[in-house]
């Protein structure tokens, strides 16, 4: 445990409506993350994968309401004053978002934003910053960096945007970059691009990550272990080859089995998941997943949520089946 | 051989500033036989999207023939142009923005019943209470609004809309892009459903090969508004010819065995390829045999076992004989 | 969508704009000036134009509660007969304003090109002329009647409409739902009225409400340069510009109706503001 980065516990998070009981986004997530590990998050829109994300680099404000530990090398995040977060933020973490044309600013040029994101973490000087600057976009991939580097985001193309986010997410050298749904937005073979950019950055700089994303294929080629949200919580944890090859939990099993591959059986139906993902409005009772769980128990499944069991050394998933079976 | 969707020579060229030309097509042919699937795929800049537009009419071809059936699309105007919509139609990518967010389902369904049918109030409620059916949807669903249901049952209520008027043709632009996995499965699956019930032809524009190779029964592979490859699903996947049909399943990532992907070749600027005379593929191209004549001649179109393929540097065997 | 956004479903505007209390206010002063204007015939203590020479310019006191102007007549039953030329200026300016700047702008949008150019330039060419200037030019051609006036007043406010009225086309029409109506053979006449039009009734009704603004103000300044409502009728307007004239006999005189225009005006502004915040879906979180 000595190695342990990050570890976030019965983190919940509350939107505030007014006039109404708030609504319960995240329901009672724990995990930890050890240095230089990469951990996937992966769910369905309502999952609450995203503000998890989000929460750790406390970036949620009103309505959101946020409980829960988050311990960044044993001190909580949570507890930090506004000024003291931003340096944490600053120096220890990066973050890449989904959509890289909203989120680098468009007025400002490429190598100001990067210069500025490591002006903000440490001491050095203009010159310093831009040289650095210049280098971590060669890094990148981005050709000519000495004149693009003063060129506008407009000016790049959506794969080459998302690695300036790259090259600022990790300018100040993270200890844990989190990346929300980088690729979602790319073309396929940019995003394997994007993926094998990313895989050579932090295996170099020794980076712990947090990948979110609702495809399994990329977090299969970046991640070591894997967490699968539904509805709030952490339904089934473990290294990522066991989750999708043996699944345990009934919605693991299902969403793995309806994913499209190259080796697909084309002749017959995929076999799909009846019912939506549950809107924050209707969360069913018991356990989230019971109204579309193709081996639930009514008695049992609708009316109690199961816990995380611990199957094996960090394997877990929630169901009450599992516990039945033991 | 004919089809019921022939598509000759289609050009589309858009002039955004004097002097600049974007050749978003250029000179696509394709066939589609009636009943079955063509699938198109590409990434953003291949086409593929205008295509369908040019198809559905909302946008003019600069050049270049549309035929459905014996009636040449690319040529209608007017109210000649709407009437003929009853015989094809579209399925959108964004399933909430694609329906009025004003109107309930009701409204939505019977659009085009208004417009192309004279069925009176009760005739074409009926109608409405068949196609929710079809999609699998309650009848309270004619209520609701778009913001009432989720992403799954407005692509079910765009599909069902697309109906209504008993098409022969559906084009599915990115139609499952926009959902959830796990719905994207049920979708697919309606949609398979459908063409099996009702006979439709389907043009299924997507940018992910898995689902591509699922849905279709031939398969064009665009790249920057011209074909790369064109074959049957058993061959094209079998032995993809073209480099970026190959670069395009390499990049699929699998998520049963977790290797971590790698290139042989260095990172590529995506922003420093250019479009000069010769193969357009040529700067992100990593065949070995590459040689002089790509960056001079345009590859064209030529059979080889029983896929079209656009690159000099395939096992020749004959020249496509010009239709 | 997000599922949040799902989430906090979109209520009714009416009942949004009331739920704030700026809505609230505005909504009640509105409605009070209104109603006064409307009934102000049994609501007025005396009879606006009822001489009384033996209490000129008398302070507010008693029965007078506005005060006497240089003729004895009572300045709240003027005040509020006054409200009634404002009121039908402002519907009657902002009808106009919204009929012909609608229609301006949605044919502008909805056929582009050079039709385009040409209704938008023409926009520009009018709201480049001072309104003032530009009321002159119409009155000293059309006339000074109250119907003219409020035509005058119509039109002057349109382009600003027109360029509202297209923009809001313009953001609809790159939305799928109305490819979706075209490719389903919708004809575009029906697409910009029965389609794009009820999503752009928000933003239209906040532009109404504030033309109806516009409308009280400029009225009120073309009386007072002289150009609108002459006295001895009783508009805000002309009552500011008699008062103004005699503000040393009594501020009552300028200070009342100067302080309804204010009143009328912020009002409706704000509630034109009410409407729009009401409307943005950003503002819901």
């Amino acid at each position: 445990m000595k190695d342990t980065l990050l570890e976030v516990k019965n983190l919940e998070i509350d939107i505030q409506r007014k006039g109404s009981t708030p609504l319960e986004a995240v329901r009672g997530v724990n995990f930890s993350l050890a240095k230089k590990e990469r951990l996937g998050i992966v769910g369905e829109s309502g999952s609450g994968k995203s503000l998890t994300a989000l929460s750790i680099m406390r970036l949620l404000h009103a309505p959101y309401e946020i409980r829960g530990e988050i311990l960044f090398n044993g001190k909580d995040l949570s507890q930090l004053k506004d000024s003291e977060m931003a340096r944490v933020r600053a120096q220890d973490l990066g973050m890449v978002y989904q959509d890289p044309t909203s989120s680098l600013n468009p007025v400002f040029t490429v190598g100001e934003q990067i210069i500025e994101a490591i002006q903000l973490a440490e001491d050095v000087s203009d010159k310093d910053a831009r040289d650095r600057a210049i280098k971590l976009l060669e890094e990148v991939g981005v050709t000519d960096a000495k004149n693009r580097i003063d060129e506008y985001p407009h000016q790049f193309s959506g794969g080459m945007r998302q690695r300036v986010m790259v090259a600022m997410a990790i300018s100040t050298n993270p200890k844990l970059l989190i990346a929300d749904e980088p690729t979602t937005a790319l073309d396929v073979t940019t995003q394997a691009r994007v993926i094998e950019l990313l895989n050579r950055i932090v295996e170099e700089r020794n980076i712990a990550v947090i990948l979110i994303t609702h495809d399994l294929g990329v977090a299969s080629s970046f991640c070591d272990r894997l967490a699968v949200m539904y509805g709030g919580k952490i339904i089934e944890e473990g290294a990522i080859g066991e989750v999708i090859k043996e699944p345990l939990h009934p919605y693991s099993k299902a969403l793995v089995n309806s994913i499209c591959t190259m080796t697909m059986d084309v002749s017959a139906p995929i076999s799909a998941i009846g019912g939506q993902p549950p809107t924050l409005l209707s969360i069913p009772r018991g356990c989230t997943f019971h109204p579309r769980c193709p081996v639930a128990i009514q008695s049992l499944c609708e009316v109690k949520m199961p816990i995380l069991e611990i199957v094996s050394q960090r394997r877990k998933a929630s169901c009450h089946l599992l516990e039945k079976s033991r | 051989m004919s089809g019921l969707l022939e598509i000759k020579d289609l050009v589309k060229h858009y002039v955004p500033e004097p002097g600049r030309i974007v050749r978003a097509v250029d000179g696509v042919n394709l066939h589609i036989e009636a009943g079955t699937t063509l699938g198109l795929v590409g990434e953003s800049g291949s086409g593929k999207s205008t295509i369908a537009k040019l198809i559905m009419g909302l946008e003019r071809p600069t050049s270049g023939e549309i035929k459905l059936g014996d009636k040449t699309l690319s040529e209608l105007k007017g109210s000649e142009l709407r009437q003929s919509r009853s015989d094809y139609q579209m399925v959108f990518q964004n399933p909430f923005d694609a329906l009025n967010r004003r109107k309930r389902v009701l409204d939505a369904l019977s659009l085009p019943l208004e417009i192309h049918t004279k069925l009176n109030a009760k005739e074409r409620l009926e109608r409405c209470l068949e196609l929710l059916e079809l999609v699998g949807l309650r009848r309270e669903m004619l209520e609701r609004y778009p913001h009432q249901m989720s992403g799954g049952q407005c692509q079910r209520v765009g599909i069902a809309r697309a109906l209504a008027l008993y098409p022969k043709l559906v084009i599915l632009d990115e139609a499952v892009s926009a959902v959830d996995v796990s719905i994207q499965a049920q979708i697919l699956n309606l949609l398979r459903d459908l063409q099996a019930k009702l006979g439709l032809t389907y043009l299924f524009i997507s940018h992910d090969l898995s689902i591509v190779r699922y849905m279709s029964e031939n398969i064009a592979v665009l790249y920057r508004g011209k074909i790369a490859e064109f074959g049957g699903r058993d061959s094209l996947f079998a032995s993809p010819r073209h480099p970026y049909t190959l670069s395009l399943m390499n990049s699929i990532p699998n998520p049963f065995n977790n290797n971590k992907l790698t290139f042989s070749t260095s990172l590529i600027d995506e922003d420093k390829l250019s479009t000069t005379k010769g193969c357009r593929f040529f700067p992100r191209c990593e065949r070995p045999t590459r040689g002089e004549i790509c960056i001079t001649q345009e590859p064209t179109l030529r059979f080889i076992d029983k896929s079209l393929v656009a690159c000099h540097f395939v096992e020749t065997d004959q020249v496509l004989n010009s239709k | 969508m997000s599922t949040e956004a799902s989430a906090l479903q979109q209520s009714n505007l009416l009942r949004r704009v009331w739920a704030k209390p700026y809505g609230l206010i505005s909504i009640t002063f509105i409605l009070l000036i209104a109603l006064s204007a409307l009934f102000a015939d049994w609501v007025a203590p005396f009879d606006p134009n009822e001489l009384d020479t033996e209490n000129i310019f008398s302070r507010p006191r008693g029965k007078h509660y506005f005060g006497t102007d240089d003729l004895g007549r009572d300045l709240f039953s003027r005040v509020l007969h006054g409200g009634q030329i404002a009121l039908i200026m402002a519907f009657a300016s902002a009808a106009i304003a919204m009929i012909v700047g609608v229609i301006w702008g949605f044919i502008a949008a909805q056929f582009g090109g050079w039709l385009d150019e040409i209704l938008m330039r023409t926009v520009d060419a009018f709201l480049a002329i001072p309104i003032i200037l530009l009321a002159l030019i119409l009155i000293a051609a059309l006339g000074t009647d109250i119907p003219i006036l409020a035509l005058v007043i119509g039109l002057i406010l349109a382009p600003a409409t027109a360029r509202i009225a297209r923009s809001s086309v313009l953001s609809e029409l790159q939305l799928d739902y109305c490819n979706a109506a075209t490719t389903l053979g919708t004809p575009r006449i029906r697409i910009l009225f029965r389609e794009v039009m009820p999503n752009t009734m928000p933003v239209l009704i906040a532009r109404a409400v504030i033309c109806a603004a516009d409308a009280i103000i400029i009225e009120a300044s073309l009386s007072f340069v002289g150009l609108g409502i002459n006295p001895p009728q009783a508009s805000w307007g002309s009552l500011v510009r008699t008062g103004y004239e005699q503000l040393f006999n009594g501020y009552w005189l300028v200070l009342f109706p100067a302080i309804f225009i204010l009143l009328a005006i912020w009002s409706l502004n704000s509630l034109g503001d009410q409407i729009l915040d009401a409307l943005d879906p950003r503002s819901e979180s």
